[in-house]
């Protein structure tokens, strides 16, 4: 019962992000909807994994492989290119903050000076942000790598 | 079905169009190389060849032995996915056909760009930034400060690429914004931890569809474009984090690495 709290929770606080920067991406009107219940669905699909001890790289495979295959249904259903409804869908995924981290380090590295502890603060989050950032476009693009091997979609 | 040769060029004219439109308001490689070929020989091509790079398209028709090789330059647009769907779905229609060569050629060239309302937009875009804050942890405060620093990112961020200026100084401008005004929050000890909002607010100007084409693009053997959107989105992301050391720099404030 917790669970499906924190879910909900996680859930609700998704969808908003995927809305806005669906907004930015100019996805039409009647679409924005599939983009928040797409942006829901992954990111607490993603956090349920995550809360029963998946790491964030494979979790989030979990997830955006999902989103891409809920995406190649409403894509044949609606006439629609998939990555309208899938990419904003992934935003509340992507890793910035471990992007800004890795380039603000190798500002600082600079700057600073070398040391031992920002060299792994660099690493860290530069390998994590790569991982992540391969593991959301590589399930993305499942359904067309698998099935849809050269031939159109919609 | 037989073409004269100004019916080939025509048609290879109207191809190129769509290509062109797909590619401006970024559209992924093959989804630009599929729509195009699938509506030159919608109408009546017998081949379409096409070579994708990362700013222009250089198409071939094919018909009895005529080639007809054209050229277009495709400048950034901005990302617009109702322009997308719009093509996509005369591409649909030309091969159902229900539409002619002269229809297509009209409604592609009607097709006017949506866009949302922009207060809307920085409304949506501050609840987003807000959102991540929860996520990274943040209580009401920092919600607060957030909200109000990337709104006020995304109002500079919409002012500036609509003077066409250059997408760089764009996102570091607006970097440094969203940065200071949060700094604010640390400075009067707004919330528990209010180092969060640092963290959340410039995460409006993550370039995610960049990144997200570019490894698509990759995987799906379009290698060279694929690595033009990796290092366009990689440029993006050092302006953001510029702006952001300049920022920490110039108020004192350390929200980042400690």
């Amino acid at each position: 019962m917790e669970l499906l709290k924190l879910l909900v929770i996680d859930a609700w606080f998704a969808w908003i992000p995927a809305v806005g920067f669906a907004m930015v991406f100019n996805v039409p009107k009647k679409m924005l909807i599939y983009c928040a219940v797409g942006g829901a669905f992954a990111h607490s699909l993603r956090y349920l994994l995550m809360h029963f001890g998946i790491p964030i790289e494979w979790a989030t495979l979990a997830a955006s492989s999902s989103m891409g295959f809920v995406g190649l249904y409403w894509s044949r259903k609606h006439l629609i290119p998939r990555p309208v409804f899938t990419v904003a869908s992934i935003i509340p995924m992507i890793p910035g903050s471990y992007a800004f981290t890795t380039i603000i380090g190798i500002v600082e590295l600079n700057s600073g000076g070398y040391s031992l502890e920002l060299m792994q603060v660099i690493v860290e989050n530069g390998l994590r942000t790569l991982f992540i950032l391969g593991a959301l476009s590589f399930g993305l693009a499942l359904p067309s790598i698998l099935i849809y091997r050269g031939r159109p979609i919609v | 079905m037989e073409l004269s040769k100004e019916q080939q060029t025509e048609l290879t004219r109207i191809a190129v169009k769509a290509g062109q439109i797909l590619h401006q308001h970024g559209a992924e490689s093959r989804l630009v190389e599929q729509t195009t070929q699938r509506l030159g020989t919608a109408l009546g091509a017998q081949s379409i060849e096409l070579s994708v790079s990362s700013d222009s398209i250089v198409i071939t028709s094919l018909f009895n032995g005529n080639c007809i090789t054209t050229t277009r330059r495709c400048y950034d647009r901005g990302i617009n996915m109702q322009m997308v769907c719009e093509v996509q779905r005369l591409c649909v229609m030309a091969e159902k056909q229900l539409m002619d060569a002269g229809q297509v050629k009209e409604r592609l060239q009607r097709l006017k760009p949506m866009k949302y309302n922009r207060w809307l937009v920085v409304l949506m875009i501050g609840f987003s930034c807000a959102s991540f804050s929860h996520f990274f942890g943040g209580d009401l405060p920092v919600y607060i400060t957030t909200f109000f620093a990337s709104a006020g990112a995304m109002i500079l961020r919409q002012e500036l690429a609509h003077r066409h200026h250059n997408p760089f100084v764009n996102f570091a401008s607006a970097a440094f914004v969203a940065t200071s005004i949060s700094s604010l929050g640390v400075i009067y000890d707004f919330g528990e931890e209010p180092q969060i909002a640092m963290a959340a607010c410039v995460l409006l100007l993550v370039p995610g569809f960049p990144l997200i084409n570019a490894v698509s693009d990759m995987l799906k053997g379009h290698i060279s474009t694929g690595i033009a959107r990796w290092v366009f989105a990689t440029l993006l992301s050092i302006s953001v984090a510029i702006g952001i050391v300049a920022s920490m720099t110039l108020t004192g404030v350390v929200g980042w690495i400690n």
